[in-house]
């Protein structure tokens, strides 16, 4: 009897500690909205300045901010948060930002049913103004449900400065690219030519080489082909230059990648990266000097055309269908989206999608001086290249990619030999999320 | 029909009469606890008896609250993270009690036989690292790890053979480093505690045996360890539930590694993704119950082996 009692003591110590996990991340809940006149927005850490803008313009509205880590390299935040929400049927932001651009995908559909649609709220001469690619990967089932704050092709960051010094032609070709970094680990050995650490750097090299790894055939079919030649013909490619250390397996955002390769004496010669890498990656990140950045075209496969590119972030802004403010939460919106556009060290990061603001914000980079050379051609050539066969789906592939890749490139491997464990990976949480999945 | 009656009349009002007294004794002890455990009963129900019920319920019904029967349990195994986040468990769990136990005693048997000001001064200092508690110490490790800022890089260089951090968190390293995280921020407080249970010794006990002709270590081995034996137990029951369940270290690591350590690395976090992500709260209620189970096995094993509860003499 005594021992039984102990025993449930046992028990009780257990399901204690299992009670208090379960609870320690739920805190940080934003109350909802209770008048008309309160709004409450979720964004990330590079969005606050637009949220804090948005209440000095308007010193009226009551705005409450609530910073998160905007879903950042694949993170679940927000379906955890929604579920709750929707658990306890209270406390939904009105307005939230989101760096996964699939984010809108399970917002919109069950179990979340979070989003509310933009149509009626945001006025159509407004919402025709975003670029149709853009628009389409806001639309889900038929029904657009956010606005992209910025879009996000990749394209080829160059050093001007040292590819001038070291006499070298800035490449147009992968294969071009490839042979310089030949090159440059002979010849100066520890510059790079790119990176392949980042938890999204499939979406830099495989997206835009056409690899089928998230494309949808039908409604809930989903192709995973990761030994798709588009697939292996970059690994192929790329694992020389891996071996090689010109594109070494490390995140830009990591201490270790700024102190090898960025600061004053910066090592990084090209890096194909999204549009805005200028700001936040070699201004704010890496700290690289002015004067000496700016942007090429995105490169191509040997003479293939057209031209594709990759495309990392173009985060959307969701309204959320519980708010009781709905004019206000997509007055911000529409603020944020077409308005907000500050000039020097305050721009916008990020490429603006709503095209009105873009012709704008592309003036301003033109003659910014941080670039060594106007980049905003290639820029806004890359705006129309972002390859239409990788489909955003519910669950996030940056985990899977990091998880699976990243660390065995780490540890030595090559990516050829990942492509099958990366495909295996990505069909399981595919799977996982609800899609049928077709291997080839 | 008579033999049975003359043996409890042989037997019984000689037997009978300590038992009952011994009974009302207890019984009496129990009332006068009472008053010290009222307080906390209503907690205990509210945070701990009706949450457990509440995931048992869970994990045998479906969604639409219909009894399912070991459907929920079934459909979880099969999940494809089920059995690496419980192997990196066990290999988390047996690596840190294992470390947790040996070293916890040692020092507090080494301690214990040093001049009073020195076992004090290394005392607190075993403790310091436990008074940054769960996530604030996976923080500072975040830095311990990481060669370009920590303070031991020769060490993470020379014994871990990393030079950056994304290997100091490589896979295969991972149970280790989470144990050894677990162990620096708990072995403290268990020392501590361990050096109390030593205290408890009678002084007479280690002078009769010196006087038999007991070294140091053999007190130490011989006397001591088995007198403190149930304390080593208690430490290892609570220890176990507490290795099963890691949560925040991988939870934090994550998200340091911007992806690179799964978010289903433990099987807690399984559930916690399962619950949360997916909205399989009753799936996560079947994983629960297989962690609360694995528990109480513990337990009974620890509990049964060392005579932990045993009170008669």
């Amino acid at each position: 009897m005594k021992m039984q009692r102990r025993l449930w003591f046992a028990a009780v110590v257990t399901a204690l500690t299992l009670a208090g996990c379960g609870s320690s991340s739920d805190k940080g809940n934003s109350s909802s909205s209770a008048g008309s006149g309160e709004l409450t927005v979720w964004v990330d850490a590079a969005r606050l300045p637009v949220a804090q803008a948005y209440v000095k313009e308007h010193p009226d509205k009551k705005v409450k901010i609530v910073t998160f880590d905007g879903d950042g390299n694949g993170a679940t935040s927000l379906q955890t948060k929604i579920q709750l929400w929707n658990r306890t049927g209270n406390g939904w932001p009105d307005v939230i930002f989101s760096e996964q651009v699939n984010d809108p995908v399970w917002m919109a559909q069950k179990p979340f049913e979070f989003a509310a649609p933009v149509k009626g709220l945001i006025p159509d001469n407004l919402l025709s103004q975003w670029p149709a690619p853009s628009t389409a990967q806001c639309t889900v089932n038929g029904t657009q449900y956010c606005v992209q704050d910025n879009l996000a092709q990749v394209v080829l960051w160059v050093n001007k400065k040292l590819m001038d010094k070291f006499h070298y032609t800035v490449p147009k070709t992968w294969q071009e690219w490839a042979a310089l970094g030949q090159k440059v680990a002979t010849e100066h050995p520890g510059y790079i030519v790119g990176t392949v650490g980042e938890s999204f750097s499939h979406w830099i090299y495989l997206w835009g080489n056409q690899c089928p790894l998230e494309q949808l055939k039908g409604d809930n079919n989903l192709l995973i082909n990761s030994s798709d030649s588009h697939c292996t013909r970059v690994a192929t490619l790329l694992d020389p230059l891996i071996q090689n250390g010109t594109v070494p397996p490390l995140s830009v955002f990591t201490p270790d990648f700024a102190k090898k390769y960025g600061g004053a004496d910066d090592k990084v010669l090209l890096m194909p990266g999204p549009s805005w890498y200028a700001q936040a990656v070699f201004d704010q990140t890496l700290h690289v000097p002015a004067g000496r950045i700016t942007a090429a075209a995105p490169l191509q496969w040997e003479s293939e055309t057209p031209v594709t590119t990759g495309q990392v972030g173009g985060g959307p802004w969701i309204i959320s269908k519980h708010s009781k403010n709905l004019q206000g939460a997509a007055d911000f919106v529409i603020w944020a989206t077409t308005v907000f556009n500050p000039t020097g060290k305050e721009a916008r990061p990020g490429y603006p999608a709503y095209a009105p603001l873009a012709v704008k914000w592309l003036a301003a980079q033109a003659s910014n001086k941080y670039y060594a050379a106007d980049p905003t051609p290639a820029l806004q050539a890359a705006a129309t290249q972002v390859w239409q066969g990788w489909n955003l789906v519910t669950y996030p592939d940056q985990p899977v990619w990091s998880n699976t890749v990243v660390t065995q490139l780490v540890a030595g491997k090559s990516l050829s030999s990942q492509l099958q464990p990366l495909g295996d990976a990505l069909a399981k949480a595919a799977e996982a999320a609800g899609y049928a999945v077709t291997r080839n | 029909m008579r033999s049975p009656a003359t043996d409890e009349e042989i037997g019984g009002p000689a037997a009978s009469s300590p038992r009952a007294q011994a009974t009302r004794r207890r019984g009496l002890r129990r009332a006068r606890g009472l008053p010290f455990v009222l307080l906390y009963l209503p907690f205990l129900i509210m945070f701990g008896i009706g949450p457990m019920i509440y995931a048992v319920v869970l994990a045998f019904t479906s969604d639409a609250g219909d009894w399912t029967g070991f459907r929920n349990f079934t459909r979880t195994i099969h999940d494809y993270r089920f059995l690496p986040a419980f192997q990196h468990i066990l290999l988390y769990t047996s690596v840190w009690l294992g470390s947790l136990i040996v070293f916890v005693v040692g020092l507090a048997l080494v301690l214990h036989g040093r001049a009073n000001h020195v076992s004090s001064a290394f005392r607190f200092l075993f403790y310091m690292p436990g008074a940054l508690a769960g996530a604030a110490s996976v923080l500072v490790w975040l830095f311990m790890l990481d060669p370009s800022v920590s303070p031991g890089s020769f060490l993470l260089r020379h014994v871990l053979g990393s030079d950056l951090f994304v290997q100091s968190i490589a896979p295969g390293k991972l149970p280790f480093i989470f144990a050894m995280i677990a162990f620096w921020t708990g072995a403290g407080g268990w020392i501590v505690v361990m050096y109390g249970a030593l205290n408890t010794i009678p002084h007479e006990l280690e002078e009769a045996a010196r006087i038999d002709g007991a070294g140091p270590v053999t007190i130490a081995l011989r006397v001591k360890l088995p007198l403190i034996r149930k304390w080593i137990a208690y430490m290892a029951i609570l220890s176990f539930a507490t290795g099963t369940q890691l949560f925040v270290e991988p939870q934090l690591v994550n998200q340091a590694s911007l992806g690179m350590v799964p978010d289903t690395w433990s099987s807690n976090q399984l559930a916690y993704q399962l619950a949360f992500r997916y909205g399989d709260f009753n799936g996560a209620a079947a994983i629960s119950v297989d962690l609360l189970m694995i528990g109480l096995l513990g337990a009974v094993l620890v509990v049964t082996r060392t005579g932990l509860f045993r009170t008669e003499n």
